[in-house]
């Protein structure tokens, strides 16, 4: 089980493997990718920055907690940080379980609480060429 | 003829983050928050009233408009002595002296629809220790009647009014949370110790601070207290509601007592996924 940041390119096959065992019987998988546009506004591309440490003990916490509270056999999760353009990974969750409910459930359960409290910041490159740190007080409950 | 000065003290207020009536706390002197508002109002006016969102009694104000805030509180005031001008006071501003409601009340002139201090943390109009001239009572309605009820936006935009010099920040500090309570508290016991700190900045308040980290040499209690410093060092456009703080790599409460040496991160709200 692994929370990761990482600069480059997200290799969501690579986190699939990490998760795959011989008891499990299910695998739920999450990818957040860069949208094109944002509350109307045309985002040219992204920029991700994290408070590094933080935010791997975080997310650590959030999948041992996630896993603990579902019948999960195991969970990783890579946030890339720096520079994305339309369309690449942010994020990818890997989930592997005996059964499929408590893939599904606990894989929802990793990205609503990486949201909330994972100490890490989206900038907004639009393509009027300006830029703003999105404000996103309730990015989990919104499902932006 | 002089604009009679009547003091009005809010206690209204609903206490949602301190889970108590902070009317009735007490910091200095012995004396409620409550009775110390009264005593200082009565240094400066000519008669104090005191606003409370329903009640009655001998100079108690009920407001009028329902429990939209401290300007319902004002229109309320103005209501009941129109030709006054009013003096309001929050009673939360436990560091709040004599001599700056003195300073308040020597700069107000009739002209003046209303005197107050710009906040040390942003610029913008200190309501809660204010004056406001009978000439306001236009712009407290009108405000009211369109639902902004902000009494900072109508001191902001209201015309003839005067702005005078921040006194500091914590002449100003308010008792809203435990961390703020801590800070006022050590600031009146004199227990302050300096310390310095590491404080480490990310995304927007690492571009808004020009830096990534610097060494902070300090007088607070708790990081609510350094929070509110940088936020006026650097005009921060972030309030501490609805942001996290991290001491030496992990959250803590913005009441965590700081000690030398710590590294402190302010976490605004995250943005991941």
């Amino acid at each position: 089980m692994s929370f990761k940041l990482t600069e480059t390119t997200i290799d969501p096959r690579a986190l699939c493997d990490a998760v795959r065992s011989p008891s499990a019987g299910g695998f739920a998988s999450f990818e957040g990718w860069v949208r094109n546009h944002h509350q109307g506004r045309d985002v040219a591309s992204l920029e991700y920055e994290a408070f590094p440490a933080l935010a791997e003990k975080e997310g650590n916490r959030i999948l041992e907690k996630i896993c603990a509270d579902h019948d999960i056999l195991t969970a990783q999760c890579q946030h890339r940080v720096g520079h994305l353009e339309i369309g690449e990974i942010a994020i990818a969750i890997a989930v592997s379980a005996a059964h499929r409910d408590a893939a599904f459930a606990a894989c929802r359960a990793i990205i609503d609480q990486i949201k909330f409290t994972v100490p890490i910041w989206k900038k907004e490159h639009y393509t009027d060429g300006t830029s703003i740190w999105v404000k996103c007080h309730n990015c989990a409950t919104h499902g932006h | 003829m002089s604009q009679h000065i009547y003091g009005l003290l809010l206690v209204g207020g609903k206490s949602s983050r301190m889970g108590t009536d902070k009317s009735e706390m007490v910091f200095r002197d012995g004396l409620s928050q409550r009775e110390r508002g009264l005593k200082l109002l009565e240094s400066v006016c000519d008669q104090v009233f005191t606003s409370v969102a329903e009640g009655e009694g001998e100079n108690i104000i009920p407001d009028a408009f329902g429990n939209i805030g401290p300007l319902g509180a004002i229109a309320s005031a103005q209501k009941h002595s129109p030709d006054a001008a009013w003096f309001v006071l929050a009673c939360d501003l436990p560091l709040l002296e004599a001599e700056h409601l003195e300073t308040l009340k020597a700069a107000h002139q009739p002209e003046h629809s209303a005197t107050y201090f710009s906040s040390a943390s942003d610029g913008l109009p200190e309501p809660l220790c204010s004056i406001w001239s009978s000439s306001s009572a236009l712009a407290v309605t009108a405000a009211i009647i369109s639902e902004k009820r902000c009494p900072r936006s109508v001191l902001k935009n209201i015309k003839n009014g005067q702005a005078l010099p921040t006194p500091g920040l914590w002449p100003l500090a308010n008792t809203n949370t435990e961390a703020d309570a801590m800070e006022i508290r050590a600031r009146i016991d004199n227990t302050i110790t300096e310390k310095t700190i590491t404080l480490s900045y990310f995304a927007q308040l690492r571009e808004l601070t020009g830096t990534a980290s610097e060494s902070h040499t300090t007088s607070s209690v708790t990081p609510a207290g350094v929070f509110e410093e940088m936020r006026a060092k650097y005009q921060i456009p972030l309030k501490r509601k609805g942001m996290m703080v991290a001491v030496n790599g992990d959250f803590t409460d913005w009441s965590h007592p700081l000690a030398e040496g710590e590294e402190l991160v302010f976490i605004p709200p995250v943005a991941g996924g």
